[in-house]
């Protein structure tokens, strides 16, 4: 049986959804172009996975199995258009930016598989880890992503220019190829990284 | 049975409760997304008209269009609600012209244009060349106004859309008349008539007879176009405005100029 700490560190290291399990990729390669929006992205799923999570735990004894798919979108979805309209009413420049990703977290992979991959076989508490760990893992690789296409797409972070004003920005990272293209340096790395350090 | 009956339930029960979970967080937000939706428009309007205080809103073929008023209720100007066609996609706007038909704001609301390219419609360099048009100018891609190299697609868009809002706010709230480009054939009386406008380098004269609400002749009495491309252009529009009865024709693509000055000397003809 893991430990709890190990199983909170799985979401963000050896499970890393984005650098290990290459989930979630669509809104991931879509809204990374800042790095707030990469960072209110992966809350935005964090929270999403964290109530679904607790929600199809404490209902895995009672949801039959052969429906648990359909229940399973039922929650989720729920979850997500909640998450859709607060953030239309209280963070409106965060909704914009993300527009229509946000919707469309109800498909996002890294959901769907701890639903399926996980809180269907454990308790509520340990699924509450799980979900943070994953969240933090999936918000933590987001903003990163989106910190390094900012910085070198548009010379700023957060929003506030570090480049300098003679930079010129490198367009082509902003742009989707730019997205693969970081994407893919990242995972070289981390890769590298990963090995060098034992983790596997 | 008895499982089938339980899944049916359970679906249901979970159903159930969501939508319910969903109308109590839509009460509790819709007010504040509308409210604050409001307030922008109303920051909106007087971003445009400093001194609105009032303003009616009239839909016209599904857009709506602000006629703002100060506090005397005299009219200030339009805020046109309008959506333009760029290069990705659908662009909403809203285009504010004066009681006097001047444009004096434009506001991009959202786009999916390339950026670095097509965004340009955000900024000043854009937007410049359309604030300060009149109803009256063309407003015509490439002939008041340039679009920007790289951004044809999109920019020309934007200039398309502009002149159709304009002519609609011209007419319907500023009591002003649309110049026509189309001739009603059945208006004109048989007999000979004489029109001369401007081809590719040279003025293009030509002489069109009509016969019982048809044109049945044209004959170009003049011009000094470039004759390699002058002779492309001739005998195919000449051809295709008879075919047509009106003016509504395409060019011939590599004689432009020759091919719209046919049009226009037609135009002047019986107008």
């Amino acid at each position: 049986m893991t430990t709890l700490a190990q199983e909170f560190t799985k979401g963000i290291f050896k499970e890393n959804p984005l650098f290990r399990l290459l989930l979630g990729m669509c809104p991931t390669l879509a809204v990374t172009i800042s790095a707030i929006n990469g960072l209110g992205m992966g809350i935005a799923a964090t929270f999403v996975l964290l109530c679904s999570n607790i929600v199809i735990s404490a209902l895995r004894s009672i949801i039959p199995n052969r429906v648990r798919i359909p229940a399973y979108i039922l929650i989720i979805a729920t979850f997500v258009t909640i998450v859709d309209m607060v953030m239309n009413a209280y963070a409106p420049d965060l909704h914009a930016a993300l527009g229509i990703f946000i919707p469309l977290i109800v498909v996002n992979c890294i959901i769907m598989g701890r639903a399926e991959g996980f809180a269907r076989k454990h308790d509520v508490g340990r699924s509450i880890i799980d979900a943070l760990g994953m969240g933090v893992g999936f918000a933590l690789s987001l903003t990163i992503l989106g910190a390094i296409r900012e910085i070198i797409g548009a010379g700023t972070l957060f929003g506030a220019n570090i480049m300098g004003t003679a930079y010129q920005p490198m367009m082509l990272l902003g742009s989707p190829p730019g997205a693969f293209i970081t994407l893919g340096v990242l995972l070289g790395l981390f890769n590298y990284l990963f090995k060098r350090l034992g983790v596997e | 049975m008895r499982e089938n009956l339980r899944m049916v339930l359970t679906l249901l029960v979970i159903g159930a409760i969501c939508g319910g979970l969903l109308a109590v967080v839509n009460n509790a937000t819709a007010p504040v997304i509308e409210a604050r939706a409001k307030a922008q428009f109303l920051e909106a309007l007087q971003g445009f008209f400093p001194d609105v205080a009032d303003s009616k809103v009239t839909e016209i073929e599904g857009e709506e269009f602000f006629a703002c008023y100060d506090k005397g209720g005299n009219l200030l100007g339009v805020v046109a609600n309008v959506t333009a066609r760029g290069y990705g996609g659908l662009i909403p706007y809203d285009l504010a012209v004066d009681k006097d038909g001047n444009i004096i704001g434009i506001r991009i609301k959202t786009h999916s244009e390339t950026p670095g390219i097509g965004d340009v419609i955000e900024k000043d360099r854009f937007q410049k060349k359309i604030i300060g048009l009149n109803f009256a100018d063309p407003i015509s891609a490439g002939v008041d106004v340039d679009t920007i190299a790289g951004a044809t697609v999109t920019t020309a868009g934007m200039i398309s859309s502009i002149r159709r809002v304009m002519n609609i706010v011209g007419e319907e709230f500023l009591g002003m008349e649309v110049e026509k480009t189309e001739i009603d054939l059945a208006t004109v009386a048989d007999g000979t008539y004489q029109g001369t406008a401007r081809g590719f380098k040279s003025d293009i004269t030509v002489e069109v007879t009509v016969q019982g609400g048809k044109i049945t002749e044209i004959v170009v009495l003049d011009q000094d176009d470039t004759p390699n491309f002058w002779n492309m252009a001739e005998g195919p529009m000449i051809e295709r405005i008879i075919a047509a009865q009106g003016l509504d024709v395409d060019v011939v693509s590599g004689a432009t100029g020759s091919s719209t000055g046919i049009i226009k000397a037609v135009f002047e003809a019986l107008k």
